[in-house]
């Protein structure tokens, strides 16, 4: 897939996608974020800030290629134009994975800065795909960020987090640390959502989820089987065959973008009478 | 302050044979400020009374005494007679100030010096036999305008708290006062955390997973079931959280 490169100067926003609870669907937003942007034409980085534990690449689909990781770059072993994997779908795509032998302790704070101001002349947007919890690993991936997106599961123990992490954005970023500073804006993006279960009143409805965060939301993304599918071959959902959750992740990126998107939740058509009598046969 | 100690140890070490050392000491002394330009029967009835009413006050206390208001008292023959009726009640005389008339060969045959340094604390009322009661440092409200996250801690020391927001589950709100939370709140909320029991909690809408007035608490299970959701105003009254639905 080629796409028409957007014109100089790169606009070097750097978002960061983070949780605080592991397993909500960090990662593959990531992948589907970043390469929904880099189809839009915007020269798109995503860093993988899991240290020890790489999944980005294997979700993008480049394992194979990797070679030099963040790390290597970080400590000076290696350049980042050596560690960046260009993406063999689309040309603005770059992958910046991480090491799977060190621990998170090897992110510097003066390191990680350095790789993304370095980033910051050549792309558009740079992604930043947080790990898990709020330690300093996670911390140190959404310290620079100028946006960011907090995925959430419709679910308590996922809201709190959330709502733990848009805390710390709020108090240990660089933006909160700088006197009048804007602060980061933070999103909301509600993924793994099931009508059907909401409707049930087994999950958390999207208003329950925006009443207790109190941020604008960004896009409610669908449980989906496309997802796991898309995974499981290394494909981000955004490359892979149109789905829902394909659909949700395109309307919350154009979003990101700037643009204006009306807000569709997933599931909200009431099925035909027909469906009804035969049931849900999907 | 750990470099200067550090460096004391050395010495001590190296120079084991000193003789002596020079070491900074600070200590309170009474002033007993002379009000009268000459001490007779109604002076000594006075600060019998005085002593008898608060012995363990003066009791050992280093003393000094106070001439400025007292000029007749700047001589030789009537501060040696003064010094020694005081002595005599065993009080620790070992000083005078604002006494600039007297020179130094009469004080010292009386065994006092001259102070000049130091500063005079805020004068000692008689019933302060007991520690002083403390100031009640003044009054701070604070004002929160932003939601209050999990795991974030607002404290209000000296006054009351208010949240313009919701506060989150595994939030906390601590007030010397009042709580105030124009939202949800579904953390928890400590008012009156220095015992005052007077202190109220008001939220709109009440899912708190504790509630705390003057160390007297009730958890999301105990919670009046009627108060639950609504705009509640919590109080104490007999050692006991009320809930009242106020909308």
């Amino acid at each position: 897939m080629t796409t028409e490169p957007k014109t100089n100067p790169p606009l070097g926003r750097i978002i960061v996608i983070t949780s605080g609870k592991g397993g909500v669907g960090k990662t593959t937003s990531s992948a589907a974020i970043s390469a929904a942007l880099a189809k839009k034409g915007f020269r798109t980085v995503v860093i993988d800030f899991d240290v020890g534990l790489r999944n980005l690449d294997m979700t993008m689909g480049c394992e194979r290629r990797v070679v030099f990781d963040f790390i290597n770059v970080i400590q000076g072993d290696a350049k980042l134009k050596q560690a960046l994997i260009k993406d063999k779908r689309v040309d603005t795509l770059s992958i910046l994975p991480t090491s799977q032998t060190r621990d998170k302790d090897a992110l510097t704070k003066e390191g990680v800065e350095k790789v993304l101001t370095e980033l910051k002349a050549d792309f558009d947007y740079i992604i930043c795909d947080s790990p898990a919890g709020i330690e300093h690993g996670a911390q140190m991936a959404m310290y620079f960020a100028d946006e960011a997106v907090v995925v959430t599961n419709p679910e308590v123990s996922s809201v709190r987090d959330s709502d733990r992490v848009l805390g710390l954005l709020s108090s240990q970023t660089r933006r909160a640390e700088t006197e009048g500073a804007e602060p980061i804006k933070a999103q909301v993006l509600i993924t793994r959502y099931d009508q059907e279960r909401v409707e049930k009143g087994e999950m958390m409805t999207v208003e329950d989820v925006l009443e207790i965060l109190a941020v604008p939301l960004l896009g409610v993304v669908p449980e989906s089987k496309a997802i796991l599918k898309a995974s499981n071959v290394g494909t981000p959902v955004t490359l892979d065959g149109p789905s829902a959750a394909a659909e949700a992740y395109q309307d919350a990126v154009s979003r990101l973008t700037g643009e204006t998107v009306e807000m569709r939740i997933p599931g909200e058509r009431r099925p035909g009478l027909l469906q009804r009598l035969f049931g849900r046969a999907s | 302050m750990s470099k200067g100690y550090a460096r004391n140890r050395q010495d001590s070490v190296t120079a084991a044979s000193a003789a002596f050392q020079v070491r900074g000491r600070f200590l309170t002394a009474l002033v007993l400020r002379i009000d009268t330009d000459s001490a007779g029967d109604a002076f000594y009835a006075q600060l019998d009374e005085q002593l008898r009413t608060t012995p363990q006050f003066f009791s050992g206390a280093p003393m000094v005494l106070d001439l400025a208001h007292a000029p007749g008292l700047c001589d030789a023959d009537p501060l040696a007679a003064l010094l020694a009726h005081l002595r005599n009640r065993d009080l620790r005389v070992f000083g005078v100030q604002n006494a600039d008339r007297l020179d130094g060969a009469v004080l010292e045959r009386l065994g006092l010096i001259a102070v000049t340094t130091g500063r005079d604390a805020p004068l000692p009322r008689p019933t302060a036999a007991a520690p002083a009661a403390e100031v009640p440092p003044p009054l701070r409200n604070k004002v929160v305008h932003a939601p209050v996250r999990s795991g974030q801690r607002v404290m209000a020391e000296h006054g009351d708290l208010t949240v313009i927001g919701s506060v989150a589950s595994g939030a906390e709100l601590v007030a010397a006062g009042n709580i105030h939370v124009y939202g949800t709140l579904r953390g928890r909320a400590m008012a009156g955390c220095h015992g005052d029991e007077s202190a109220h909690i008001f939220c709109q809408n009440l899912s708190a997973e504790l509630v705390a007035i003057a160390g007297l608490y009730q958890t999301s299970e105990t919670l009046d079931a009627a108060a639950l959701n609504r705009c509640t105003h919590i109080y104490l009254k007999d050692e006991k959280l009320c809930m009242e639905v106020i909308a």
